[in-house]
């Protein structure tokens, strides 16, 4: 998380939770999102888990949009972040499911 | 209409949207059955300059289960693309298209198809960790075990017939069309003429079947059927395969009364979770796993039956949950608006108030032996919305539309045929035939019987001409773009 390049006007020196929190007040003219206090302070490696709640009805979605350069790309409401952050996107793709089975997270071999 | 625009989300989603689904042992090749599932419906022919194709974002499939636990065993999984010779004309072609190779056409596409096996095909590509209750079954009972197999690559469609100038001899041209597979099968994808026929338009005006407009709670002189399909086309994945490709021990069935001699089949679309558009850099991208938008069995199942803040879901959900919607198939609203829209004329209808056995029979679990002498094609108690073919019942040497109401055992609800009357069939059921067959004492009212949708003198021309063939893929060639509608 120390290799953090905001892009395209991002204000400089801000972890990605306060900048989510920032852009947040921005869009809305209000409040920032509220981050629940246990997600907050879990800084410990993911875990597969099956939610019980419905999605969000607008979700905040992040994605690595080019691993070789670290860039992940935030989208919240209507606004859209791309940041260089090396350590978050190998965490990502630490995370992201592997091939293993034809059953999920499989290249598709019918791909044109 | 059979399933064309069926439900809210679906009908904003043409690409995606599976409007009919026929099954049937192939009347001149009986060692082989013929899949056919219809996207993208209501094509008008000259809907031109970015005339209809299918998704290419969309993964399309036919399933097969012949277990019966609902689930598929196989499935055939269709991907397309679509390629442009010249994007700097607004033309689909330059000139006359002759063969499929022709340098005249511009916009064209191509497809894969693979076989996928084992104890439920719907996990291929769809796994989540989150999700319906179904989904985690799938986690937990069928994460391994499917095999796959790629049938064909780069399978040339056929074009939209344009109009003479432009795909002449297009009979010739969609025949060039139909590729073989591996193992003696043979596929087809692309255009054809809607081979569904229906007098829509009455329907869909507070249910004024034509035959009976003077008897209608509001009603009007009686007038011929309307054939509203009868110009207009869609596009048609079809494929015929082996028998015994498809059976649970492999084998060509011949013993109808056999429980090991039915299959299931229904068709989806799937698209992909997540669709990113960006213009900046020309590009869209895909992501996630693949999840149902669209799915079908028995034609008018979610169309008719389902309500319609529920038709979405219906969409959705595979059909082994569809016990979930049985309570609309044991009482469904048809059954009570009938005997309202026509009074008097349905009144043994109208006391009929007990659950529908003989519907849940048809559309849920197929028919078990002994309600039609000599029939069967039942695959056990689980609910699910399949079309259901006995493969041990030859070909009719003289079909009925009428299908096994009309002494027809090889059509519907026996499978499917492009031909059958299935609009008739099923008002015909809904309205209280078949019950008489579930309890020997109730009489089905004389109009139930009566029930269809065109005048004795329509059947020489509805269906009408060209809008079937006798051989693969049966459905007829299309309506060209210059001549239809007619001047």
């Amino acid at each position: 998380m120390t290799d953090r390049k905001p892009e395209d006007g991002a204000p400089k020196g801000v972890t990605r939770l306060s900048f989510i929190k920032a852009s947040a007040g921005a869009a809305a003219g209000a409040a920032a999102i509220a981050i629940p206090a246990a997600v907050a302070a879990d800084h410990s490696n993911g875990e597969i888990t099956e939610p019980t709640t419905p999605n969000p009805k607008e979700p905040v979605m992040a994605y690595v949009r080019d691993a070789r350069r670290g860039e992940v790309t935030l989208m919240h409401g209507t606004t859209e972040t791309t940041y260089r952050d090396p350590a978050l996107v190998k965490r990502l793709l630490d995370a992201a499911p592997k091939p293993a089975s034809l059953s999920g997270g499989e290249l598709d071999v019918l791909a044109p | 209409m059979s399933s064309h625009r069926e439900a809210p989300e679906i009908s904003k989603d043409p690409a995606a949207d599976n409007a009919d689904v026929y099954a049937f042992v192939s009347p001149d090749r009986p060692d082989t059955v013929t899949l056919i599932s219809n996207f993208v419906p209501l094509q008008d022919p000259p809907g031109g300059p970015n005339f209809f194709e299918f998704g290419d974002d969309v993964l399309y499939a036919i399933h097969i289960d012949n277990d019966g636990d609902g689930r598929p065993n196989i499935s055939y999984l269709f991907r397309f693309t679509t390629r442009l010779r010249n994007p700097d004309t607004f033309l689909y072609n330059t000139g006359p298209i002759t063969s499929l190779g022709s340098p005249n056409w511009n916009k064209r596409q191509f497809y894969s198809v693979m076989r996928v096996e084992g104890k439920d095909t719907t996990a291929y590509g769809t796994a989540s960790s989150n999700g319906t209750a179904h989904h985690r079954h799938h986690h937990k009972h069928h994460h391994h075990g499917l095999r796959t197999h790629v049938l064909g690559r780069n399978l040339a469609c056929p074009p939209c017939n344009i109009g003479p100038r432009s795909t002449p001899n297009y009979a010739a041209l969609g025949q060039a069309a139909v590729h073989s597979l591996p193992g003696g099968a043979s596929v087809f994808a692309g255009q054809r003429q809607d081979g569904f026929y229906v007098d829509l338009g009455a329907i869909f005006d507070l249910g004024d079947l034509r035959p009976f407009q003077n008897l209608h709670l509001i009603p009007s002189a009686p007038a011929p059927g309307v054939d509203a399909t009868s110009t207009l086309n869609i596009h048609t994945i079809a494929l015929q395969v082996p028998i015994s490709q498809l059976t649970h021990n492999g084998s060509r069935p011949t013993d109808a009364s056999s429980s090991s001699s039915v299959i299931g089949v229904w068709s989806s679309a799937l698209r992909r979770k997540v669709r990113m558009i960006d213009h900046a850099n020309d590009e869209r991208s895909e992501s996630g796993p693949w999840v149902q938008v669209s799915r079908l069995g028995n034609p008018l199942f979610n169309e008719v039956v389902v309500p319609l803040g529920h038709k979405d879901k219906w969409n959705a959900r595979y059909p082994v949950d569809d016990k979930a919607f049985a309570k609309y198939v044991a009482h469904p609203e048809l059954a009570k608006l009938l005997p309202v829209l026509y009074p008097g004329v349905f009144p043994h209808l109208a006391g009929l108030t007990a659950a529908r056995a003989d519907l849940e029979a048809i559309l849920l679990t197929g028919l078990p032996t002994g309600v039609v002498p000599g029939f069967q094609n039942y695959t056990g108690k689980t609910m699910a919305d399949q079309l259901r073919l006995n493969l041990a019942i030859p070909p009719s040497s003289s079909p009925s539309r009428f299908g096994l109401l009309g002494g027809d055992p090889a059509g519907f609800p026996n499978g499917r045929r492009p031909a059958d009357d299935v609009v008739a069939i099923e008002l015909r059921a809904i309205a209280g035939v078949t019950y008489a067959l579930v309890n020997k004492s109730y009489t089905p009212d004389a109009a139930a019987g009566a029930l269809e949708q065109w005048q004795p003198q329509q059947h020489a021309t509805v269906p009408g001409p060209g809008r079937y063939q006798s051989s693969f893929p049966y459905l007829g060639p299309p309506l060209d773009g210059f001549d239809t509608p007619a001047a």
